[in-house]
């Protein structure tokens, strides 16, 4: 195995003895998953639904350059700068020249896993400005200094009491501060709005960009996200390049599934939609007033750090994907190992096709093979992504580049040969189960030699029968004949 | 030499034409879009049930006293003298700032700067506001959802700064939904620079998914439904 | 539906073959009862799923050719009492073969006439099968690939509800994969041996001695697990409790 795969298997079995986690993920995805399929079951036409949504993003992804262009275009003309990033290290760059042309020292953030694959946050520490990630999750990970385990709901890894803690060291919280969740939200809110005022910069992803208009929807719970990009005078939107749909009608499909997925709510609390910055009055002198507020400035950077690569590969329908959490909730892996332990930005069904699509096969292809392939998650995709199969594409990509472990290499070519040949597969049948008797006892075997011993680690291999099927049936039938 | 923008819809063009994307097979049809619009008190039983399963709060009144009565009332149980509001005009309920005013509630300019040093300052000024008055361009039924469209008047912060949010809306500019309401109106989305739906209090879940409400935006949200 | 077939071959699996055997001959049984002769072509060998799932494509393809062509002799409806295996066949196949000129037009041939056991008693045939006589309790654990793949749901609930009545009901949280997956199951040893953990909890939960299912696949992981913890607990094909033959 290459070191990568090692230090995956390393975090699963470092993961699998946290029992403590595995109570939060339970938890957690327990309530997701039920309330997505509560809300899915409340809707009359579910299916139709999924449908429309899918069809939504198919069109988008089907003419990606032209929505894209078009899109650019159009949130010009409305006063926003669009900006072209096309790696992780354009977009850090852009973003903190942004910042620097304007001397700006304090960023609030509202949550953009976009903005964490990038590492922007770092990128613009380097260039002298301190940034507050605001949505409750994103502060807590951003004070503890880790990452985020889950795509929605950022902090299933940790207990109230290691929140707690967390304020108590790094905020100077009294004890009543943080005696228990509401106070803890309270004080969260109190420092928060302090830092949303004096903020220069806002910084947000991008949910759904609406080609037609030039729009950026934001959708949020807590309200970060109206205060992120409304508060200060500049505003800065990560787009990932795939996340865009053609008309405002488009988007409303998107809407109707994305809450109802991620969390089992019929809307988010703040669907936000931003149309250009601020609207200034008229001209000097002009009765007409402007907006009473809003940012002056909305730059929005547009990245690609290998999107766009993908649209050429059978990975190419990932880019549907409307980041939702849904897979991540029915994922009996995930359930058991949690966000940190796939190691990257993006975990679950979606990420063990998103990082090695992005960011290579040689250090990700591993986290495919993380799935007994049982297909829980394309039942729950809003946008009805086949991630079994391309979970698929990501292992003969892997299998193709020499990636599987060496005995795996070794068996396949054999095991092909021999069940190609009905007479060789017979005979080494026979062949299995003599060889067996000696290791088995009462039709089962304790211990398998080799790597096949991973399976006896936990488990009984039951032996092979000393009849097999097709010969008995044929036999039997010879004898009453 | 190019521009990224220009090797960025190159790289999407050359990706396209190797394409790997599904041939989508037919599905069910679309959600009926033709469906005649259910009536207004059956969108309005709805829309009350949809924002009250979210911890928020429907009224019903009618003029500006009426209206004032509920909002005064509101005031009292939260113990806030003064509020911040939209400008009369946008509220869809004329003379509502008077009656309010006369009822004692006192409206505070609503200042917010660009200038950060400025703007701890009028913020402190607005810290103890304890109501935000706006008006609403439409309200969702499926969803209990309410539209504000930002402008001249129509500030975005009156519904996301002060603790309380109280919206007067139209019964007449219930809508089903949001496509119901974008199929109507296509260039909603431009009417404004911001175009926000709100549906219930701010909330979070995310330490040990426990629900608590009034994180950043409002706690409390009260929609008063006029005739 | 299509005409009742008076004839079916039988694709019976490497794994009901070669260490399940009495589920193929149960599956002949309960066919041959409903009044369906059945063939077992000699040469059938293994579908490849192994393969195919662990992205070596050609080998697949390779398994794939020789299974089409042992059941592509006669042009009979193909039983197979596995759901994955089914799977890989109907779904699976035509892509895989997809470039291929002889044979792609072949899997697409095969697996319009390839059915799920369950699948072919209930959609196919339509059978009633008769109460069978009471016997142990029964939990029933929903197959991933039969489920998802072949929206194999009602079918092997409804077949258990007439043979053994009530005695049967769904494992708790049944529809969760109890973590075979094929190569997943040695590949990612710890992963596997941890969701048959959830599902050996689940079982004991359900209070039932005999664990049914469509695929040997999953119950030789299950009962690997019970009888590692020496648990008086059984595992069935759904095939020999439609047979009868749910009880030692």
């Amino acid at each position: 195995m290459t070191e990568p795969a090692l230090a995956f298997h390393r975090r699963i079995d470092a993961a699998l003895a946290d029992a403590r986690l595995r109570r939060a993920l339970a938890l957690t995805t327990g309530r997701l998953a039920g309330g997505r399929a509560a809300a899915f079951d409340a809707l009359a036409d579910a299916e139709a639904c999924r449908h429309e949504a899918r069809r939504a993003r198919a069109s988008a992804i089907a003419s990606l350059d032209s929505h894209l262009d078009r899109f650019a275009r159009e949130a010009t003309a409305r006063g926003c700068t669009v900006h072209w990033a096309e790696t992780a290290a354009d977009a850090r760059q852009i973003i903190s020249g942004i910042a620097r042309e304007r001397g700006i020292r304090l960023a609030v953030k509202s949550k953009s896993m976009a903005t964490e694959e990038v590492e922007l946050n770092e990128a613009l520490e380097h260039a002298g400005v301190r940034v507050v990630e605001t949505d409750l999750g994103e502060f807590v990970v951003q004070l503890g200094g880790d990452r985020p385990s889950h795509i929605i709901t950022p902090i299933i890894h940790r207990s109230r009491q290691d929140v707690a803690a967390l304020f108590q060291e790094k905020l100077g919280a009294a004890p009543a501060d943080v005696a228990d969740i509401p106070a803890m939200t309270a004080l969260a809110r109190r420092v928060l709005r302090a830092e949303f005022l004096q903020a220069g910069m806002g910084i947000s992803g991008v949910n759904l960009a609406v080609a037609e208009t030039g729009s950026i929807c934001i959708v949020t719970n807590e309200g970060n996200g109206r205060l992120t990009t409304t508060l200060p005078r500049v505003h800065v939107a990560l787009l990932g390049l795939e996340r865009i749909v053609p008309t405002a009608a488009d988007l409303a499909a998107v809407l109707t599934v994305l809450a109802r997925s991620a969390t089992g709510q019929a809307s988010p609390v703040y669907t936000n939609v931003m149309t250009g910055p601020r609207r200034p009055g008229a001209a000097p002198g002009g009765q007409q007033a402007g907006d009473p507020d809003g940012p002056d400035e909305l730059h929005i950077v547009i990245l690609d750090n290998g999107r766009s690569r993908l649209l050429g590969t059978p990975l190419a329908e990932i880019l549907y994907c409307v980041r939702c959490g849904a897979c991540l909730n029915v994922c009996p892996v995930y359930r058991l190992i949690g966000g940190h332990a796939y190691g990257g930005v993006y975990p679950g069904p979606v990420g063990s096709v998103v990082m090695p699509g992005l960011h290579g096969a040689e250090d990700w292809s591993e986290l495919a093979h993380a799935s007994s392939l049982c297909g829980a998650c394309r039942d729950v995709c809003p946008v009805k992504i086949d991630l079994p199969h391309l979970l698929l594409a990501v292992r003969r990509d892997a299998a193709a580049r020499r990636l599987a472990p060496v005995w795996i290499r070794a068996a396949m070519p054999i095991y092909a040969a021999v069940a190609t040949r009905p007479w060789l597969y017979r005979l080494a049948g026979r062949a299995a189960a003599r060889l067996a008797r000696a290791l088995q006892h009462e039709g089962w075997i304790r211990r398998l030699p080799g790597p096949l011993a991973a399976w006896t680690a936990s488990r009984d291999f039951p032996a092979p029968a000393s009849r097999p099927f097709v010969a008995e049936h044929h036999a039997r039938k010879a004898a009453a004949r | 030499m190019t521009s990224p923008r220009e090797r960025i819809l190159a790289s999407i063009r050359g990706g396209l034409l190797r394409s790997h994307l599904p041939a989508d097979g037919n599905g069910p049809p679309g959600r009926d879009a033709g469906s005649a619009a259910p009536a207004l008190r059956e969108m309005a039983e709805q829309f009350s049930a949809a924002l009250a399963a979210l911890a928020g709060h429907v009224h019903r009144a009618s003029g500006a006293a009426g209206v004032a009565d509920v909002i005064a009332g509101i005031a009292r149980d939260q113990q806030a003298a003064t509020c911040i509001s939209w400008d009369d005009e946008h509220l869809g309920c004329p003379g509502l700032l008077d009656a309010l005013s006369s009822r004692g509630l006192t409206r505070v300019a609503y200042a917010v700067s660009g200038d950060p040093e400025r703007r701890l300052a009028e913020a402190a000024a607005l810290a103890g506001v304890g109501l935000g008055v706006t008006g609403a361009h439409a309200a969702l039924a499926d969803t209990g959802g309410i539209v504000l469209v930002s402008g001249p008047g129509r500030g975005r912060l009156v519904s996301v700064l002060p603790p309380v949010h109280v919206a007067v809306v139209e019964e007449r500019r219930l809508r089903p939904s949001l496509a119901a309401l974008l199929r109507e109106e296509p260039g909603l989305l431009d009417s404004g620079s911001n175009v926000v739906i709100v549906a219930g209090p701010s909330r979070t879940a995310d330490i040990e998914m426990t629900l608590t409400h009034g994180v950043h935006g409002p706690k409390h949200v009260h929609v008063i439904l006029t005739a | 539906m299509m005409p009742r077939p008076a004839r079916v071959q039988l694709f019976a699996t490497c794994l009901v073959d070669q260490f399940f055997p009495s589920a193929g001959h149960a599956a002949v049984e309960v066919l041959e009862r409903c009044g369906v002769e059945v063939l077992v072509p000699a040469d059938q060998t293994c579908c490849g799923q192994p393969a195919f799932n662990g992205g070596f494509a050609e080998e697949a393809a390779a398994m794939a050719r020789v299974t089409i062509d042992a059941l592509s002799r006669s042009d009979d409806p193909v039983v197979v009492p596995s759901g994955s295996c089914a799977d890989m066949i109907v779904n699976h196949y035509p892509e895989l073969l997809e470039g291929d000129a002889a044979y792609g037009p072949k899997a697409k041939e095969l697996a319009a006439r390839t059915y799920e056991f369950c699948q072919f008693l209930v959609d196919v045939l339509g059978v009633d099968l008769p109460a069978a006589p009471p016997g142990p309790a029964l939990a029933y654990h929903a197959s991933c690939h039969g489920l998802r793949g072949l929206g194999l749901r009602d079918q092997p609930r409804r077949l258990l509800r007439a043979v053994t009545g009530g005695r049967c009901a769904d494992l708790p949280d049944a529809e969760t994969c109890c973590g075979f997956g094929g190569l997943f199951a040695v590949k990612m040893g710890p992963l596997s041996g941890a969701m048959l953990d959830a599902k050996l909890e689940a079982i004991d939960r359900s209070g039932a001695d005999v664990v049914v299912a469509t695929d040997v696949s999953c119950l030789m992981h299950i009962g690997g697990g019970l009888h590692r913890r020496a648990s008086r607990v059984r595992t069935r094909h759904i095939a020999e409790v439609l047979a009868g033959q749910g009880h030692d």
